[in-house]
């Protein structure tokens, strides 16, 4: 019910978004953020809602996980005024507005069930909560690199191209520590802790490698490549895609000791 | 003019190399994250005819992580890292003080540090699988005895397991193999939890798996019932009967718990050197004893893992970590409006 009413706000904020992309010289509007920051603040009040109905952090399942997603790419959408960088873009919002929706579009369809189940004994670990939270944020930040990546590589404006190239590397240098720590190193620690062995080679964690390896690409072609390289931020969209495919392809496509999650 | 030994050291350092190793080694974890790994070779004709099975069997892409070609390429990587890790050290120590950049450093020694241990884990880990009823015992590493003082099984209310524990005696001298919880009367407990092994010098124990099994009950002619797992035999005057396995093994999962069927078994049976396979039903007769039904036994399945690798990775992880928060700090400040 929560996740609908906030699915709800960001719709409405979306079609403010539309507006005023279609206003000449409108600069920004001052209200789809705040919608957009209620939105998230819902989804969190949701995540601690089922929370407390296990008492457990709500976080084991599809339908948690994107709940989890939408939750901070909605905040992250609101602090992005506080980016020198991506100050008074309209189009960076607006995509990952599109992106947040679709999280919460597939939360609603029946591959994500939404029944509040209690952990089963292996998802029973801290380091478990801070491995899958520590993933998801690091991915909000590469959605918002993903979306800058896109309007970076089609953009012709040579000066609005620097300027997406800043939003970009800023959010895969934010992402990128936070997801190592999450996805590689605190889910080794609790892969050691639960099944004694910290690092296994299931699918899950061959295309979280992947994903992060990708990045890791980036941040070292970048050093050395010209700004006007296509290559560099094209990096970023693979990464991204590859990150989504750890996310869903994985659980429904390739089996491993991470199906049940 | 380089020498060419410069110009070695200069490729083996170069960011270029070190992008190229990066997407070459995702590229390789792309087919071992597709492709399943370590079947036979028929079973890749089968699922990949004509030459598709021909390239990945020559490329070793059935065990991709162990095959040479991608050993090869980590390994000029993992030399690409140092090389360019220890560079890019003394580069920064011959700038001033307050100009040195060390973030990336510890950082890229981290994972040196990291790759390492992942060496060590491959090469020398070390895990087995024991299975102990309640009351049995089982060796360890270091020579200790491990016992099986308790076990206990939660489940939540619509059926789905809420916790697995075993609580183990571990003790020093002897213990008859089987020997009895009894026998470990003072020793002190331990539990054993998934999420939470037990950690002894140079090893560690995890519960790792749990199962019920179903054992016959059989009474002798004094009316004394004793139970038979899978496989055991009782000895009797003139031979023994053998417990072979049920007569619907389909029914030995957690279905079956509920004991709604009356279940034959299949029994060995030797009498004067002759042996035969007899199915009996609960309530007949086997040799000098009655079959009176079945038990469900617990089992605790705990691995015992020794791995010498893993201190260097929690090491090098630390360095990650700090490396990584320190390099991008820097970098984040200012960026922000
Ligand atoms: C999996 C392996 C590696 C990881 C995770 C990694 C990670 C990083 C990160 C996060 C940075 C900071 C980049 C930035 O400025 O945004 C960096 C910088 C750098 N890396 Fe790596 N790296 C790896 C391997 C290598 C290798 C093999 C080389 C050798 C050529 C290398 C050379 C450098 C250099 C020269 C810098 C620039 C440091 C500076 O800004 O002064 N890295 N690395």
């Amino acid at each position: 019910m929560i996740a609908t009413i906030a699915f709800g706000l960001l719709i409405v904020s979306l079609i403010i978004q539309i507006v005023y992309l279609f206003k000449k010289n409108g600069g920004q509007d001052r209200v789809s953020p705040w919608i957009s920051l209620s939105a998230g603040i819902l989804l969190l009040v949701e995540i601690v809602r089922r929370s407390i109905a296990i008492r457990f952090v709500a976080l084991t399942g599809m339908f948690e996980s994107l709940i989890f997603l939408a939750c901070f790419l909605a905040l992250l959408i609101f602090a992005l005024r506080y980016f020198k960088s991506a100050k008074g873009n309209r189009v960076i919002p607006f995509g990952a507005t599109i992106i947040a929706l679709i999280f919460l579009a597939l939360a609603s369809s029946p591959l994500a069930p939404s029944e509040i189940k209690p952990p089963v004994p292996a998802l029973q670990s801290g380091w478990l909560v801070l491995h899958v939270s520590f993933t998801f944020i690091g991915e909000v930040f590469f959605t918002v690199g993903f979306v800058s990546a896109i309007l970076q590589l089609v953009t012709k404006n040579e000066e609005k191209r620097q300027s997406y190239d800043r939003v970009t590397y800023t959010s895969i240098a934010v992402g990128y520590p936070i997801f190592t720590a999450g996805a590689l190193i605190f889910g080794a620690i609790w892969a050691e802790k639960a099944w004694g062995v910290w690092w296994s080679w299931d699918p899950k964690e061959t295309w979280a490698l992947i994903t992060w390896l990708t990045y890791t690409a980036y941040l070292h072609l970048r050093l050395v490549r010209k700004s006007t390289s296509r290559l560099v931020p094209t990096l970023v969209i693979v990464g991204f895609a590859v990150a989504m495919f750890t996310f869903f392809g994985v659980n429904f496509l390739l089996k491993g000791l991470h199906s049940y999650a | 003019m380089k020498s060419s030994f410069d110009k070695i050291y200069d490729a083996l350092r170069s960011i270029k190399l070190a992008s190229v190793l990066l997407v070459l080694l995702a590229l390789f974890a792309v087919a071992g994250g597709i492709l399943p790994q370590g079947k036979t070779a028929d079973f890749y004709q089968l699922h990949f005819p004509g030459a598709g099975s021909g390239i990945i069997l020559a490329l070793g892409l059935d065990h991709v992580f162990s095959s040479l070609l991608f050993l090869l390429v980590a390994a000029i990587f993992a030399v690409n890292l140092t090389v360019c890790t220890f560079h890019r050290l003394t580069g920064e120590f011959s700038k001033p003080r307050g100009k040195r950049r060390h973030g990336p450093d510890i950082l890229h020694l981290g994972l040196i540090i990291l790759m390492f241990g992942g060496i060590l884990t491959a090469r020398t880990r070390t895990e087995t699988l024991i299975n102990l009823r309640k009351g049995e015992s089982a060796d360890l590493p270091d020579g200790a005895k491990i016992v099986l003082v308790d076990l206990n099984y939660e489940q939540y209310p619509d059926g789905r397991p809420k916790s697995w524990e075993s609580t183990v005696a571990i003790h020093k001298g002897v213990a008859a193999q089987g020997a009895p919880a009894a026998t470990s009367g003072g020793l002190p407990r331990y539990h054993v939890k998934v999420n939470a092994p037990l950690r002894r010098k140079g090893y560690s124990i995890y519960q790792q798996s749990w199962h019920t099994e179903k054992q016959v009950v059989l009474k002798d002619a004094m009316g004394m019932s004793f139970a038979l797992e899978p496989g055991m035999r009782e000895a009797t005057k003139d031979g023994f009967v053998l417990f072979m396995a049920l007569d619907n093994p389909s029914l030995t999962t957690a279905a079956a718990t509920s004991d709604t069927l009356p279940q034959s078994a299949v029994f060995l049976l030797e009498e004067h050197g002759k042996r035969t396979v007899v199915k009996v039903a609960p309530g007949q007769g086997i040799g000098p004893f009655i079959f009176d039904g079945y038990i469900d036994q617990s089992i605790s399945g705990l691995a015992v893992v020794s791995d010498r690798g893993y201190p260097f990775v929690e090491a090098g992880f630390i360095l990650v970590i700090l490396g990584i928060f320190i390099t991008y700090i820097r970098k984040l400040k200012g960026m922000l409006a």
